[in-house]
């Protein structure tokens, strides 16, 4: 029933006659009570694509429609979405009671006692019904945040807008509020859209996310999906820490040629890539197996770096270290990551053998950065989210 | 009285060690330091304190003795006090009358265009805004043989002469509407710059978090922004009171020659000479009585009105 | 239920035609009432006949809805009312200035009688060059040594002093004094005979000082500066203290690290960085002192004389003495100029610094 949807939404600014596009074309379908995270780096457009939801800012081109409904045009007051801003936006003169009441008494007829038990029931579900008589001045920030999201819950809106919501709390209390507010979302069952530019909470949080680099949609998509299936070379670096490894490489005889390997190619790959020669070669960190001996066509004698070790895993950082051409250029040497469980023991300057399994590779187009081959999946079961 | 408005914030703090011990190393240079404060103080306070003795002085006392000594024994005389009180009780009454009504109006205008043209983001926003401004620094000089004119044509007494027939009326407030009406739309300017900068500083996404509330703009006005302004509205009718109060040139102008019965205090002021020959000492406490509600506010707020003052930049 | 009826009473005909109209413009929430209505109408889609195409409305509904619209209620009657005032009337007296009015006659505005008779006068009129001159002086001499002054004021009231506020106030306190009862006291002060100045200095044995400060023409316009000076170096003061307390405390350190003495730190690294708080303080004091009439007009009344009249008096005196009405308007016309010539470029400058 309020299904919301990005119909080719652009936004673009006006400068100095120039045009500047924040949003280019987004397109995206969030259904009924689904939980949609827009993450991406800062100045990307996804607080732009959220403020035109809102209505806060206009739509150059293209049409948001809720349940149906077109709202491209309407003002904000009249969509019924409800926001919780980064800095909370809590109004510094009322009390916690009088926050939460000010959008019912705005946008609805709502008698004042039906206020009052609906304010003091969300108080109740939030756990913040000892704060009501309080200004939001005398609350801490964790506290402040569970007004903001009680003032929007409040109010039964048929979407949530979350604005890098939890970016103002500490670490631990950010990873507490992150399950709470999942858990809030599937009980309320409200379609909410939620930025954030960091892709851990994205990946924890959303059903689906929506990858926005430079105003343009990259990928929309389950996290794992986005995760094993990216669509191209930003999503598959941006999603993931570590980062994905990438290698410029040829395409030569069958094989990717770079400066210090070449890695063969089995026939299927081979026919994903088919027509475009100048690639890039992409490797998951903790899809790179290091072993004591190897000789097969996907072993490579490399040399360790750095360990930083995280407790329960070792980011490894590791330089080809071919033998053959043993003159260690010590400047300028390229390094690329793995990861091992964190009980075993890696030393800076060891020297291993890095296997990089065929079925775990991703390989891009390097001018259009678009994916060619992905991994295969048949490894792991993906699990459905979306239920 | 005022409070400080430096901030308890550590840099200042490790700021002000740091010429603390400077200090402590130069006693002397500390010493100097207080002896020329003090003399500023003598500066500053001087023509008021020789005016106040003065004020109590008889003519023959004041003509005798030095300006800035006490009164002695039979040179010492209330008479100044109740001369200018009695000459001057009127205008008191008129410059209240004008003061309070056009101090609050024109804060109240310019609260409300401060609203409509800051926490809404249109185009032509600055230009509208630069024009506000600009009007804060007009010579008044350039407007007053219009607003003679004006007041010739536009006839208050008769208009609202249905008003003088109620009780506690007088025909001479017309003039005085005249003068309230002057003082709100050349008061608008300023209180609008100070409501501004105050608005500018209010939070974005708190007024954005009310329109989605469903809040309307005037709702916002009235349940987010008016609450809230409660602080530079003190600051604004502080500083308004104080010029509207003492204003001479628009009363030298709008109202009838001499004044009228609708002189303000700076009117009789002006024309209080206390007798044949220039008797200081009734000037000088005439001066006091016309200074008093501005000195009062200005003791008891000082510190609104020192960021009226600096508002104005 | 409830939203039919509440349709239906949005459909009734508005009472009252213009008042009505008014009350709806000016009154916010009334108006998203209706169009969250008329939003609900569009979704049923039962009475899409009686409306426009649906982009027509959208647009006309958010034309209606927006900020824009929604803001005009609270910024154009302030904007009208000051506009009137403020720029129709210099409007006006830049219209009178070239017309021939004076005497006690109705002015005309005959457009083609319009000439620039009056600044020509003006200009062939040598005591309005002794008091354009005058006013320059007055403007220069107030505002440079205000500034000085001020910012000497501000360095000491800085040194972390204790009463800091109390020595303030006093500082500042001239300032909330009406124009007229400075001149009282000044003039006072400056009475040759038994006013305070000449007595201390009397006093002091140094009779060769005492001089008839205001009424001879050397010392007249000096000692009307003093008095200005007086009145207000308290706000330079403010301006520039509030400049000092922004400077970043490092600044002060790694002057002082770097081995330079107070004086030097604070000509090198601290003066350079109240810019700003000179420029605005200069214009306020500048238009402070194009206001000075008042306290002229009180200590002089409506003739100061050649050496301290001021295009300010001149115009007022002109205008308002001798009915040459037309005459001070083209004074007073001079006279706005001088002042924009010091008002625009700052207004500028806060434009382009996006602080306006």
């Amino acid at each position: 029933m309020a299904e919301l949807t990005l119909d080719g939404v652009t936004k673009w600014f006006e400068d100095d006659g120039g045009r500047i596009v924040a949003v280019d074309d987004a397109r995206v379908e969030i259904e009924d009570g689904e939980f949609l995270v827009l993450v991406g780096p800062s100045g990307c457009g996804k607080s732009t694509t959220l403020r035109m939801i809102a209505g806060l800012e206009t739509v150059s081109d293209g049409d948001i429609r809720l349940g149906g409904r077109t709202i491209t045009d309407e003002p904000p007051t009249t969509r019924d979405i409800a926001m919780v801003f980064q800095s909370y936006a809590l109004y510094p003169h009322m009390t916690v009671r009088e926050n939460m009441s000010f959008g019912l008494e705005e946008s609805t007829d709502m008698p004042d006692d039906e206020i009052r038990s609906r304010v003091e029931e969300t108080a109740a579900m939030m756990g913040i019904e000892d704060l009501l008589d309080r200004k939001p001045g005398e609350l801490s920030g964790g506290q402040q945040q569970r007004v903001a999201l009680g003032r929007a819950i409040v109010r039964d809106p048929e979407v949530f807008l979350m604005d890098e919501p939890l970016s103002n709390l500490d670490a631990k209390l950010r990873s507490q509020m992150r399950t709470e507010l999942q858990r809030l979302q599937e009980d309320l069952g409200v379609t909410t859209v939620y930025v954030t530019h960091d892709q851990t909470e994205a990946m924890t949080m959303g059903d689906r996310i929506a990858i926005l680099n430079d105003g343009k949609l990259q990928q929309v998509g389950t996290p794992l999906e986005c995760y094993h299936e990216p669509r191209n070379v930003f999503v598959a670096g941006f999603i993931g820490e570590p980062s994905m490894n990438f290698f410029d490489v040829d395409l030569r005889n069958g094989s990717l040629v770079a400066e210090e390997f070449e890695y063969l190619l089995s026939d299927e790959t081979l026919a994903d890539v088919e027509g475009h020669d100048r690639l890039v070669l992409g490797i998951r960190p903790e899809d790179i197996e290091l072993v004591g001996e190897g000789e097969g066509r996907h072993d490579f004698r490399t040399a360790v770096d750095v360990v930083e070790p995280m407790g329960d895993e070792n980011n490894v950082y590791l330089t080809f270290a071919d033998a053959d051409r043993a003159v260690a250029t010590d400047e300028e040497t390229e390094t690329f990551v793995a990861t091992v469980s964190g009980l075993r023991s890696v030393e800076s300057g060891q020297k291993v053998v890095a296997r990089i399994p065929e079925e775990a590779i991703h390989v891009f187009d390097r001018e259009t950065g678009e994916a060619l081959h992905n991994r295969k999946l048949d490894r792991t079961e993906v699990p459905q989210p979306n239920i | 009285m005022s409070s400080p408005p430096a901030s308890p914030n550590p840099d200042d703090h490790t700021r002000r060690e740091r010429i603390e011990q400077t200090i402590r190393d130069a006693d002397r240079t500390r010493v100097a330091l207080y002896a020329i404060l003090l003399g500023l103080v003598g500066f500053y306070l001087a023509p008021l304190e020789a005016g106040l003795m003065t004020a109590f002085k008889t003519t023959d006392a004041f003509n005798r003795t030095v300006p800035f000594l006490p009164p002695v024994a039979d040179g010492f005389t209330f008479e100044p006090w109740e001369i200018a009180f009695s000459e001057m009780s009127n205008a008191l009454v008129n410059s209240l009358l004008l003061a309070v009504p056009a101090t609050v109006l024109s804060a109240g205008l310019g609260s409300i265009a401060a609203y409509g043209l800051t926490t809404i983001d249109w185009k032509y926003q600055t230009a509208l805004v630069a024009l506000f401004v600009a009007g804060i620094f007009i010579p008044y000089q350039a407007v007053l043989v219009p607003l003679s004119r004006l007041y010739a044509i536009v006839n208050t007494q008769e208009l609202l002469s249905f008003l003088w027939g109620l009780p506690m009326m007088h025909e001479h407030y017309a003039s005085i509407i005249n003068l309230i009406v002057t003082h709100v739309a050349y008061g608008i300017p300023i209180t609008f710059l100070l409501f501004r900068s105050y608005y500018q500083t209010l939070s974005d996404e708190m007024i954005e978090a009310a329109r989605l509330d469903g809040a309307s703009v005037f709702s916002i006005y009235r349940n987010i922004v008016l609450p809230l302004s409660r602080p530079i509205f003190a600051v604004t009718l502080i500083y308004q009171f104080t010029q509207i109060w003492n204003d001479l040139l628009f009363a030298l102008v709008i109202l009838p020659s001499g004044g009228g019965a609708a002189a303000p205090v700076t009117i009789a002021l002006n024309s209080l000479t206390g007798g044949i020959v220039e008797s200081f000492n009734t000037q000088m406490a005439g001066a006091f009585v016309a200074a008093l509600p501005t000195l009062l506010v200005y003791v008891l707020f000082g510190e609104q009105f020192a960021k009226g003052v600096a508002g104005e930049t | 239920m409830q939203r039919l009826r509440d349709v239906l009473r949005r459909l009734s005909p508005r009472r009252g035609a213009d008042s009505g109209d008014r009350e709806l413009r000016a009154d916010g929430s009334e108006q998203t009432d209706r169009l969250r209505g008329s939003s609900e109408l569009r979704s049923d889609g039962g009475v899409a006949t009686a409306e426009e195409t649906p982009t027509e409305t959208g647009r006309w509904q958010s034309l209606l809805s927006s900020d824009f619209v929604q803001s005009i209620p609270f910024w154009l009657p302030p904007f009208l009312l000051m506009g009137f005032f403020v720029y129709g009337a210099i409007g006006w007296n830049l219209v009178i200035s070239l017309t021939d009015f004076e005497g006690l006659l109705l002015p005309e505005y005959t457009v083609s009688e319009f000439d620039l008779e009056m600044y020509r006068r003006a200009l062939s009129d040598p005591s309005f060059w002794t008091a354009a001159q005058n006013t320059l002086v007055l403007l220069v001499a107030f505002t440079a040594v205000c500034l000085l002054f001020g910012l000497l004021l501000a360095i000491l009231v800085d040194q972390e002093i204790r009463f800091e506020n109390t020595l303030r106030t006093i500082y500042l306190l001239p300032m909330s004094l009406s124009f007229v009862v400075t001149a009282k006291f000044w003039a006072w002060m400056y009475n040759p005979q038994i006013g305070m100045i000449n007595v201390t200095l009397r006093q002091l044995g140094l009779d060769f000082l005492t001089l008839q400060w205001i009424s001879n023409p050397d010392t007249k316009l000096a000692a009307v500066i003093f008095a200005l000076i007086w009145q207000f170096s308290g706000y330079a003061m403010v301006v520039y203290l509030a400049g000092l307390r922004a400077i970043p405390t490092a600044h002060y350190e790694a002057a002082k690290v770097d081995g330079a003495s107070t004086a030097k730190m604070y000509w090198r690294v601290i003066l350079p960085q109240l810019r700003a708080s000179t420029m605005s303080a200069a214009v306020v004091l500048m238009v402070f002192a194009l206001k000075a009439f008042d306290f002229l007009y009180v200590m002089f009344g409506n003739n100061p004389g050649p050496a301290a009249d001021i295009l300010a008096t001149m115009m007022f005196r002109e205008a308002f003495g001798s009915n040459n009405w037309a005459y001070g308007s083209a004074i007073a016309i001079v006279l706005f100029g001088m002042a924009l010539a010091v008002v625009a470029p700052y207004l500028y400058s806060e434009y382009r610094r996006g602080e306006l």
